[in-house]
């Protein structure tokens, strides 16, 4: 009965592996069939081998590659802006007491607001100006850092700081090298979230106007009913979304040097 | 002769005369008339009451009593870590109102930096305190080898054993050469076997460098075996009941708990706690 048990334990145990290898196949599979069969509108929703020749087509014009780098930049630029900014203002609001009465007050208010609102009264800002979409990325960003470093620096071990004044640690090697670095855990799933907070609002900043990027692309495509291009911008959204998250991931696992 | 705990170029400051009968000893650390409240929600709770004591250079003085009677408040006023109410903390002559690094503090935690080496921890207050870095490492280095912990020089701290943090923690604090060492109930985390070890490590350590040293703890033998006096505290509101010498010879070893003086040393401590402690008992109950 056990050895019974477990070679069938083990069978499902292969059998799911398979699944899971197939799952994404069988789908498109299903999609592609599903779309060719006439029962629904192809032009609105074209097979995946109609979005795979509209993603080579994309690549084969260069413009995937400009459209890449424009997205591809904004979210970079202005995720170090409000990460950095996030991680040295939430080192010194979780530190000390004053500034976090000054500051904490008015975060709290600002960080629930969702940064696509301000889509509106930036375009008033700063029109479709690249500074426009960097702002909204750094708005995004930037709360969610400086909220993980605020509690990260509380969370640090009191010990490890009486330990250090003890030993005449000046403020400036205390930020860094005490408090930053016991906080760093927490600052580094910051900055996780932010990735994805990012490209959320990069999806808003290049729907409110643009003239090169990825979300740009696929608006221009829906505008010119070109439903493969649209699908194929969104699975490179997904995908490099996806890539940017996977490094990060990897990045705050090694981060943590010392575990 | 033994091998000196740092190189020649670099005078030790703990370096006092020896034995501690020597005359003309000076007064390190002084606590004049020191209170400490803390503020509860059932209003102030006074955690030292009126104390005073002095420590002389070379001493090793160890503070006795129940826990919770505020022995560990009295050794962080000592450290500037903790503001008295009343009174005063003299640190040569000097009033202590915060950490000051003339003064080591070992935890009952070691509090080692998790994201630092045991020889980056070490070097920790040199560099703090200014000091290159070559230089740092170089006392660092010396330290490990006093400790015997050179194989792990690199490791990190939660790759040693807790015996093995604490004797990190003990380098790290003896790195900036302070004039005197605050150790509050270092070896209280420590199962009993490695802490005979850092008792008998300790006794070395001072037998080498001859060190000033306060000494926090709720175990009386580890009290009599290390100190030169022993301070026995009473609970609620920390006070020092009593002031023992502790004239049994040095070199000690844990050999001594056998000696008919020891033995009578403990008798007169226990007979001490026991009837304070009764008495303490006795109030709470009145209290509840």
């Amino acid at each position: 009965m056990s050895v019974g048990g477990r070679s069938s334990a083990s069978a499902t145990a292969r059998l799911s592996v398979l699944v899971a290898i197939l799952s994404v196949p069988a789908f498109t599979g299903v999609w592609e069939l599903v779309a060719r069969s006439g029962f629904v509108n192809a032009v609105l929703f074209p097979p995946p081998s109609t979005v795979a020749v509209a993603i080579l087509e994309w690549i084969r014009s260069g413009q995937f590659f400009a459209d890449l780098m424009a997205s591809l930049s904004r979210v970079a630029a202005g995720f170090a802006i409000g990460a950095v900014g996030g991680i040295v203002l939430g080192v010194l609001t979780g530190r000390f007491r004053l500034v976090s009465s000054l500051l904490s007050p008015l975060f709290h208010i600002l960080r629930p607001i969702p940064p696509v609102a301000f889509v509106p009264i930036v375009i008033l800002w700063f029109g479709l100006s690249e500074t426009g979409k960097l702002f909204l990325v750094v708005w995004g960003v930037f709360f969610t850092v400086w909220l993980a470093t605020h509690i990260g620096v509380q969370k640090v071990d009191r010990g490890l700081i009486r330990a250090a004044q003890m030993l005449g640690t000046p403020q400036p090697q205390m930020l860094w090298e005490i408090v930053f670095l016991g906080a760093l855990p927490y600052i580094t799933v910051g900055l996780r979230t932010a990735v994805s907070i990012s490209f959320y609002t990069l999806v808003a900043a290049e729907l409110a106007g643009a003239f090169a990027g990825i979300v740009y692309r696929i608006e221009i495509a829906q505008q010119n009913m070109q439903t493969g291009q649209v699908m194929g911008g969104l699975a490179a959204l997904g995908l490099l979304s996806f890539v940017a998250d996977r490094f990060f991931a990897s990045l705050a696992e090694r981060a943590v040097w010392w575990r | 002769m033994t091998p000196s705990l740092l190189r020649p170029d670099q005078p030790l400051r703990l370096v006092d005369t020896y034995p501690p009968s020597a005359p003309a000893r000076q007064t390190t650390i002084r606590v004049e008339d020191l209170s400490v409240v803390f503020d509860a929600p059932s209003g102030q709770v006074i955690a030292v009451d009126r104390v005073s004591l002095a420590v002389a250079q070379g001493e090793f003085v160890s503070i006795v009593g129940p826990s919770g009677c505020g022995k560990s408040t009295l050794l962080n006023a000592m450290a500037g870590l903790e503001r008295p109410f009343e009174g005063q903390v003299l640190m040569a002559g000097e009033a202590m109102l915060a950490p000051r690094p003339e003064i080591g503090m070992v935890f009952q935690q070691p509090h080692l930096f998790p994201w630092k080496s045991v020889r980056r921890n070490i070097a920790h207050g040199p560099r703090a305190l200014g000091k290159p870095n070559a230089e740092a490492l170089r006392i660092a280095d010396n330290l490990i080898e006093m400790i015997g912990l050179t194989r792990f020089a690199s490791a990190y701290p939660h790759t040693l054993s807790g015996g093995m943090q604490q004797r990190v923690a003990i380098a790290r604090a003896l790195a900036n050469q302070p004039r005197v060492l605050l150790m509050d109930e270092p070896f209280g985390a420590l199962d009993a076997q490695t802490r005979a070890v850092m008792q008998d490590n300790l006794l070395e350590l001072r037998e080498r460098i001859n060190a000033t040293i306060v000494f926090v703890t709720h175990d009386i033998d580890e009290a009599i075996l290390l100190s030169d006096r022993v301070l026995i505290m009473s609970a609620g509101p920390g006070r020092i009941l009593k002031d023992l010498q502790v004239s049994l010879p040095r070199p000690r070893s844990s050999a001594i708990v056998a000696e008919a003086a020891y033995i009578a040393l403990k008798r007169d401590c226990l007979d001490l706690i026991r009837s304070e402690g009764r008495r303490a008992f006795e109030q709470m109950e009145i209290r509840t």
